[in-house]
């Protein structure tokens, strides 16, 4: 009898106890969406939709699509094999090397952005004798995409780095020991084992770029990108005026999110 | 091909392989040892996945020594496989392919063209072996390492591929190394037996010598030989060896000592060992054959596979193992408690050390 009572006291015990969480977890949920639904809904669809056509929109939208794409391309060229080094490397190197990579995550982006005038801004060596050649590293596109690699790329990095050590060690030793070199069993093993997390990584710096405000503001006030251009329009004429961008800017998210979940291998819900 | 081992040694924090000299030619080769005693560390070294800390490894004499996995022609089939997930079983297996007939020839030998269309994760155990087996072979290697593939699967898989891996083997001109934990496996397969203990070898020699004259207490006990006793020589009590406080003696009471039982001046015990398939009973047609005679209690008895182990306690601290066919044991048709007489064959009697008296 004793025993039998004490189980199902534990097992109300632990419904109780769930539910509290589920009570308490729920008021954070209804804090992320209900600000989410109230800004879809706060106006009628027809005018955010009409508004979507004006070119200070399709200007930013365009500007922030093509500077996102090339910060993602270059955090990839350069941030793939970084991640590929790491997930071979071991000890004090990988430690350290991780903890740079991770820096940019940490910086608040606006510091980011000041971190980056000094090295590339007017007046300084490198902008100086890039804009002398025609390549202005500050208001421009290129600017734009120097603010957002340095903020975005570590996305990259890190999830594939991750994804890139969840590929079994020994899959790559048998690829060799069948006589296939490092770069055939890099591309034939172990990229299509790691592509999943690779693509994840791609899509979270990809979302990370196109909201990417703080560096971006200091780097490149011009072009305007999406977010400069809500900032723009909610100092100017108000936060109505700024919503249609905001619309474009959740479905950017919502979109990222869907890959992700597809994937499976969202490093963030791990 | 030959494969040379030469003071081959490696270090890894508090364990120590080697120095190891071996010569691998055209034959399987078995190395036995249990877990941590340097099976997986030896096979790195072999393929090249790790480098040694000293020493050499040669493949007809040209030495392997700094070149990395794919320029060695040492194929290694994992314990697990280690089969591609993303690529189908017959992606796998031409992966690294140099003739496709003999492709068709090895998923032949190894029944596995039924499942060339699947992944990996939709096979059993056994295909997955056969698989990476068929994977190895397809690339021509000249030395074939196996780490223990048939121990993660079911005993009936496990002996049906292990009949398979014979008759494959037979088929091979390259050394073949096979690293297991499994005595029988080893015993089974093997032409020549290397019993590995923490780092270094106890014993080269074929799988029967291993058994029934093991070189150390370690290689006796790892092989399953429960039999390892100490024989005294006590003179007080009248000449001629005694087990456990009993006078050995032979047939008619003549105590006819065995190789290496002779009274020796300064000796005074001597450990050995007696592998439990020799030990006879009185229901046993060959049991007037020259033997010690020491009388036993039946303790109980284990039924294993296809044959008997049989407990005979000698004494408080002694227990003979014997080990025989089921026909033998209907023979000796023992109960618990039992008091018979076990005849251990002298010519079984194989002495591991000598302690000298003080």
């Amino acid at each position: 009898m004793f025993p039998t009572k004490s189980r199902a006291d534990a097992v109300v015990d632990r419904v109780d106890w769930l539910t509290v969480t589920l009570l308490l977890g729920g008021v954070l949920l209804c804090y992320y969406l209900v600000p989410l639904a109230s800004l879809l809904l706060s106006q009628p669809p027809g005018v955010v939709l009409r508004r979507l056509g004006e070119p200070d929109v399709v200007a930013a939208a365009s500007t922030s699509l093509a500077t996102a794409t090339a910060s993602v391309v270059v955090a990839s060229v350069f941030g793939l094999p970084l991640a590929y080094w790491l997930a071979a490397a071991e000890g004090r190197a990988e430690t350290l090397v991780t903890a740079v990579v991770v820096l940019p995550l940490v910086l608040p982006p606006i510091v980011s952005g000041m971190v980056l005038l000094t090295l590339v801004g007017p007046g300084t060596l490198v902008g100086e004798a890039a804009a002398a050649n025609g390549v202005p590293l500050t208001r421009s596109l290129i600017g734009v995409v120097l603010a957002q690699t340095f903020v975005a790329s570590p996305f990259v990095v890190v999830t594939a780095k991750a994804a890139f050590e969840g590929v079994d060690r020994n899959l790559e030793y048998a690829s060799r020991t069948l006589g296939k070199n490092r770069l055939t069993t890099l591309r034939r093993v172990t990229l299509p084992l790691a592509w999943p997390g690779i693509l994840a990584g791609i899509t979270l710096a990809f979302a990370r770029s196109i909201g990417e405000f703080g560096a971006t503001i200091m780097l490149a006030y011009y072009p305007r990108t999406m977010p400069v251009q809500i900032w723009v329009s909610f100092t100017t004429l108000g936060l109505e005026q700024a919503f249609p961008i905001a619309v474009i800017l959740v479905g950017v998210a919502i979109a990222a999110l869907v890959l992700l979940t597809t994937l499976g291998r969202n490093p963030l819900a791990r | 091909m030959t494969l040379t081992l030469s003071g081959l040694a490696k270090a890894r924090g508090e364990f120590a392989l080697g120095p190891l000299d071996l010569s691998i030619a055209d034959e399987v080769f078995c190395v036995l040892g249990p877990s941590g005693s340097g099976k997986s560390t030896l096979l790195s070294l072999l393929a090249g996945i790790s480098e040694p800390d000293d020493g050499t490894v040669a493949v007809d004499g040209r030495s392997m020594n700094g070149r990395p996995p794919e320029e060695r022609r040492v194929g290694l089939v994992f314990q697990d496989g280690a089969l591609f997930p993303h690529l189908t079983a017959r992606e796998n297996v031409e992966y690294a392919a140099e003739d496709p007939e003999y492709v068709g020839e090895l998923t032949e030998i190894l029944s596995i063209d039924d499942v060339l269309d699947r992944r990996p994760a939709s096979l059993s155990g056994g295909e997955r072996q056969r698989v990476a087996l068929a994977r190895t072979l397809a690339s021509e290697p000249d030395v074939l390492l196996l780490d223990e593939p048939l121990s993660s699967l079911d005993e009936p898989i496990s002996r049906r591929l292990r009949g398979d891996l014979d008759r494959l083997f037979d088929t091979l001109a390259v050394p073949v190394i096979y690293v297991t934990h499994d005595q029988r496996t080893a015993t089974a397969l093997a032409d020549r037996i290397a019993i590995l203990n923490d780092g270094r070898i106890e014993q080269v020699d074929a799988p029967t010598t291993v058994l029934e004259r093991p070189a150390s207490r370690f290689v006796a006990e790892f092989t399953g030989n429960e039999n390892v006793f100490e024989v005294r020589f006590d003179d007080r009590n009248g000449r001629g060896p005694r087990i456990g406080g009993t006078l050995l003696r032979g047939p008619n009471d003549r105590s006819e000592p065995a190789a290496g039982l002779e009274a020796t001046p300064g000796v005074s015990a001597v450990t050995v060992c007696v592998h439990p398939s020799r030990i006879r009973f009185p229901a046993d047609s060959d049991f007037e054959d020259a033997a010690y005679r020491v009388p036993v209690t039946i303790e109980r008895w284990l039924h294993e596979n296809d044959s008997y182990r049989v407990f005979a306690r000698v004494n408080e601290s002694l227990d003979l193992t014997a080990t025989m066919s089921r026909i033998a044991f209907d023979r000796l048709d023992p109960a618990r408690g039992d008091e018979t007489v076990v005849a251990i064959p002298t010519d079984s009697i194989h002495v591991l050390e000598q302690s000298d008296s003080r």
